[in-house]
């Protein structure tokens, strides 16, 4: 075990997130699953990044190593400018904390606490004070003013989205992960939300990387990266809907091509 | 159905061994304690069956305790030796307390028994006891002892033995001329002293004239059965004298002598019932969360077809299954814990050996509680199981927590009127009933309190968590104790159920001892205290000669020295008997000791057929200064005259007569002595002295103030250490509890561990909040049960008060303190496992759905 050092400087520094090289193998002898095939990604400060794929190609196992939530079999992973290879559970903790939010499919509050509780819940956990200037534009690009004082149960799916979103953003971390973001949601409060992460991307410079399955949510990103079968098969800058279905549609041929 | 169930078991089989576990350990006890009373009787049994081993029939008095028992003359004896069928016939002088002085340091021999024999000189003629070497006594000064006497006494054949004579009240010195054992080779039968005399001396001794016998054993010739002698000596049997088989005196001694050990019994099925009903709280627990865990597959099965009935007997046939093999392994613990408790009582009392013996009505009662215990928990969960909807096996149906209010108005609706019984039997002067008020008001208060747990849960850890709750960690560790208060509350149960009866019975004695203190420092001129340890009441059979009070008196320093008689046996005043006794003393003397208020009358020393009497007494006899009555003692009835009425303190209550009724009294010694002391002298160097002069009778013991304080106390500290006791196996029930809920809490939150994990929350902070909720709700229990236990012993204490029992309600703070403590530290450990489990959730594995 290597000491946990968070602030190793690594090349490609440029990056909010980066892979090099990443393999990640599931089981072992005949069970054994690929899930990643020496994937080479870096994610660019101040950009949204959507991954797209089939179901299987790898997308949620790629979003979830290049968090920390998932080891690598092998390859580097970076966050900024920490390598999160070998850092043990204290260290991954501690870069949670000053580096990386989340949003969940399913809104993942905790029910005993309030929506203001719920966002401010991170900063307290690291013992750090919330900026009340930027707590309050959170709050406001977020919409949820008058709703701070409820708890989770009285508030609709999309409300509880917002407050998840809010508290990813309040700790401004170096990356934001969303996991189908509007997975759960109906479309208007999906449109919402991705908005809300679309105006903290492009006024606030957050950086977020987000997993989807759905084109019309992967058009509000920068960029888009398939993936099919563990690997980066293609990619999408300034994307539209029609233009991602399009790829998506190729993308099956392809796959279907090649698993017969 | 039945398969699907059993199948279900097993899957489940780490949370349910937490509820076999409490009905192993509630049966456990009950097992033991049966197992150990019955093994130990079995014991006795084979020890008499020894004794009487050639005896076909006894001869004995009706009322061996009587002031005057029955005895048979020569001529009665020699008619029953005659009865035809008699082969050999042992007649009986004995007498008890007949106590040896070791010869190293004077002290008295300890024995359970000392027992002294009149013998005629010849074998004994039914062959019990053998004589190993020099003869049996045949004169005055000449005695024969058992090998186990001897080793105990430290005296070889030929030397000189100081014995103790009861009746006669004092020690003499023998001759050592003879040594005996049992037949079989055993130096005593179980453990006791025995010294043989001459029997025309033991005679007039014990009896008080030669040619009497306290009874005597006879053995059969071949082919008269016992019943048929029996019948035969029943014939020719004088008054006042019954005779027995040798079974049936076998079995009538064991009996008695069990008695003993039924403090032991009582203990263990004390802590069967706190056991049983804290086992109740677990399994009803255990049997919720896993019908709350197992909502989708009971929906499927009803979705399938299953009937309510079916569901709900499922859930109850698992609990069956649980009972089953809680009782099994728990009759086999008991079975252990009898063997060890037998044990640790046979190191001290030698016995012969009988086996274990396994009744079949402990194997039927051991089940019968387990399967008891875990259907009663396991119906209301049951009931729960029958109604889940089968549609809760498609999607998630909410089903919301029942409001508490039902709940509250029927704990209110036990509580209030609890509280008014408590507040009347503690407040209004209303005698003995006060305290059977008091006990149902607590009682009701009791479940009051269990059913308004819940609503009280939530503000109170909250209030507590304020205190405990640093940091977002602990924060989240106090919500989430405060989140479901029906299951904080239920966990808790075992915890206030436990603590409730400690505090209680420690603030009782706390309150009593602080009394007694308060009232020997304020208001007692006596430094010195002699006191008789006796086995029976104190009649005046055991104790001290009244006379060594002259040696006391003569000690520089002593200013008086008063000797305490006492009688309770047969006695009676204004034609009621008087269980709590009659005193004799010098009352003069005793007032000059004691704070004497005189409301009636006056409090003097008495005459001949004088009495004084204290005020509760007097109004419930009817009886005041000048009056006459009639008073029976010792079987004699003389009417005395009331001189005084005086007020009743804890210190000083009761019927008082003067020195010369002491005459009238079964025997002449006195039971205690009061000594005072000149200003300014020590009493450590009097009490050395006094204990010298005191050597002579076996079991006073001589102490100071403070050491009465001790003795008057030492029944409530074993009382506080038996329920301290208890109090532990609660406490490791409701560890179980706890772990159960915190286990069931983490599964159920496995998703919101992972997202605080996900979020930043170390490791280290997920144990912390864990371990907060975890000390709350045991602390909730605690804070809960001690406020309940101190108001009710708070409560008990007032009523003891208006009795005069005790002056003061103390609060045991410290002890207290230490309960809250033992509580932290038991929320601690149940914590362990469960916060070990959070801590190695993975947190992908935690936040990724389905």
């Amino acid at each position: 075990m290597t000491s946990p050092v968070t602030d190793r400087p690594v090349a490609g520094a440029g990056a909010a997130a980066r892979a090099t090289d990443l393999w990640k193998v599931y089981g072992s002898g005949e069970a054994q699953v690929i899930a990643l095939r020496g994937v080479n990604v870096e994610l660019e400060r101040g950009r949204f990044t959507a991954i797209m794929g089939p179901s299987g190609s790898g997308k949620s196992t790629l979003m979830h190593c290049m968090a920390g939530l998932d080891s690598a079999t092998r390859g580097q992973l970076a966050i900024g400018d920490t390598a999160l290879n070998g850092l043990g559970d204290a260290g991954l903790t501690r870069l949670r904390r000053e580096k990386v939010g989340f949003i969940f499919q399913q809104f993942n509050l905790l029910p005993t606490l309030t929506a203001e509780e719920n966002i401010l819940l991170p900063l307290a956990i690291a013992g750090r004070k919330p900026d009340p200037q930027w707590f309050k534009t959170v709050v406001d690009t977020v919409g949820l003013g008058d709703r701070l004082g409820h708890r989770p149960n009285q508030l609709s799916g999309g409300q509880q989205q917002r407050v998840a979103c809010a508290r990813a953003l309040v700790a401004q971390p170096e990356v934001i992960f969303a996991d189908e973001p509007t997975g759960n949601l109906d479309s208007r409060s999906g449109a919402e939300i991705l908005s809300f992460l679309r105006r903290s991307v492009t006024e606030h410079g957050q950086t977020i990387v987000m997993v989807t399955h759905d084109a019309n949510a992967a058009s509000y990103a920068d960029r888009v990266i398939f993936l099919a079968d563990g690997q980066i098969v293609d990619e999408l800058t300034e994307p539209t809907a029609d233009a991602v279905l399009d790829r998506i549609k190729r993308l099956d041929v392809v796959a279907t091509g090649a698993t017969e | 159905m039945i398969k699907a169930s059993l199948r279900g078991l097993l899957q489940r089989k780490l949370r349910l061994s937490l509820a076999v576990f409490a009905i192993v350990l509630s049966v456990a006890f009950l097992a033991g304690s049966l197992v150990l009373s019955d093994t130990l009787n079995a014991r006795f049994t084979a020890l008499f069956s020894t004794i009487n081993q050639n005896v076909s029939v006894v001869v004995q008095p009706k009322d061996p305790q009587a002031v005057d028992p029955a005895r048979l003359t020569e001529a009665q004896l020699r008619t029953l030796s005659e009865v035809d069928g008699v082969s050999a016939v042992s007649p009986d002088v004995s007498a008890q307390g007949v106590t040896p002085f070791r010869t190293t340091d004077g002290e008295p021999v300890s024995a359970d028994a000392a027992l002294g024999f009149g013998v005629d000189g010849n074998d004994d003629p039914l062959g019990l006891i053998e004589l190993r070497e020099g003869r049996w006594p045949t004169a005055e000064g000449e005695i024969a002892i058992t090998a186990h006497t001897a080793e105990l006494a430290k005296v070889k054949r030929g030397e000189q033995l100081k014995v103790y004579l009861p009746v006669l009240n004092e020690p003499r010195s023998f001759t050592v001329v003879g040594v005996a054992g049992y037949s079989g080779g055993r130096d005593s039968l179980a453990g006791e002293v025995v010294v043989m005399f001459q029997q025309a001396f033991a005679q007039r001794t014990f009896y008080g004239e030669t040619g009497r016998f306290g009874g005597a054993s006879f053995a059969a010739e071949e082919g008269v059965g016992d019943t048929e002698l029996k019948r035969r000596i029943e014939e020719k049997l004088p008054a006042g004298f019954k005779a027995l088989t040798g079974q049936e005196s076998s079995e009538e001694q064991s009996a008695q002598v069990g008695v003993l050990f039924d403090v032991f019994k009582y203990i263990l099925i004390g802590f069967a019932v706190v056991a049983g009903i804290v086992g109740i709280f677990l399994i009803f627990n255990t049997f919720n969360i896993i019908v709350a865990q197992r909502t989708r597959e009971l929906a499927l099965l009803r979705a399938l077809g299953a009937g309510w009935s079916q569901v709900a007997g499922s859930v109850l046939l698992e609990a069956l299954v649980v009972s089953l093999v809680g009782a099994t392994v728990g009759l086999a613990a008991g079975i252990g814990l009898a063997a060890a408790g037998e044990a640790a009582i046979t190191s001290e009392v030698e016995l012969p050996s009988a086996g274990l013996v396994v009744a079949p009505l402990t194997v039927i009662l051991a089940y019968l509680l387990g399967v008891v215990v875990t259907l009663v928990a396991a119906f209301v969960p049951a009931v729960r199981a029958s109604s889940v909807p089968p549609v809760a096996a498609m999607r998630d149906v909410v089903r919301p927590d029942k409001s508490l209010k039902a709940l509250s108005i029927v704990g209110a609706a036990f509580a209030l009127p609890g509280v008014g019984l408590v507040l009347l039997g503690a407040f209004a002067d209303l005698g003995g009933t006060a305290f059977l008020i008091l006990l149902a008001g607590a009682v009701l208060v009791f479940i009051g309190a269990l059913l308004l747990s819940p609503l009280l849960a939530r503000p109170i850890v909250r209030g507590l968590g304020a205190l405990v709750g640093r940091g977002s960690a602990g924060d989240l560790g106090v919500r989430n104790a405060a989140r479901n208060p029906r299951r904080t509350a239920v966990t808790a149960a075992a915890i206030i159920i436990g603590v409730t009866v400690i505090g209680m019975t420690a603030t009782v004695v706390q309150s009593f001892k602080t009394s007694l203190e308060d009232i020997m420092g304020e208001n007692i001129g006596v430094e010195v205290m002699i006191q008789a340890s006796v086995t029976a009441a104190p009649d005046g059979r055991q104790g001290f000669n009244p006379k060594a009070l002259e040696q006391v008196r003569a000690i520089p320093g002593v200013k008086e020295a008063a000797a305490w008689h006492f009688d309770a046996l047969g006695v009676s005043v204004a034609g009621q008997p008087q269980a709590f006794g009659i005193f004799a003393t010098d009352v003069g003397q005793a007032s000059r000791m004691f704070p004497f208020d005189a409301t009636d009358g006056q409090i003097r020393t008495l005459a001949a057929q004088e009495l004084v009497l204290d005020d509760n007494i007097a109004e419930t006899l009817k009886l005041k200064a000048g009056d006459r009555t009639p008073v029976v003692i010792g079987g004699v009835t003389r009417d005395y005259t009331v001189v005084g009425v005086y007020k009743a303190t804890p210190i000083i209550q009761g019927i008082l007569v003067g020195e010369p009724a002491v005459a009238d009294f079964p025997g002449p010694l006195a039971f205690q002595g009061f000594v005072s002391l000149n200003d300014g002298v020590d009493a450590a160097p009097v009490v050395e002295k006094i204990e010298t002069i005191m050597k002579d009778y076996p079991g006073v013991q001589v102490g100071d103030r403070q050491s009465y304080v001790d003795q008057a106390t030492a029944s409530y500290d074993f009382l506080l250490i038996a329920v301290q006791i208890l109090l532990l196996v609660a406490l490791v029930i409701a560890l179980l509890g706890i772990l159960n809920t915190l286990v069931l809490s983490i599964v159920e939150r496995t998703r919101e561990l992972g997202l605080v994990r996900a979020v930043g929350l170390s490791r280290g902070g997920l144990v912390w909040m864990i371990t907060v909720e975890s000390v709350l709700i045991t602390v909730f229990g605690v804070f809960l049960g001690l406020a309940l236990g101190v108001g009710l012993g708070a409560a008990f204490t007032k009523a003891l008060m208006t009795l005069e029992f005790a002056t003061v309600i103390a609060i045991p703070w410290l002890e207290l303190a230490q309960y809250l403590l033992a509580a932290v530290v038991a929320g601690v450990l149940a914590a362990v496992i469960p916060a070990r489990m959070a801590a190695r959730l993975n947190v992908l594995d935690a936040i990724s759905y389905e």
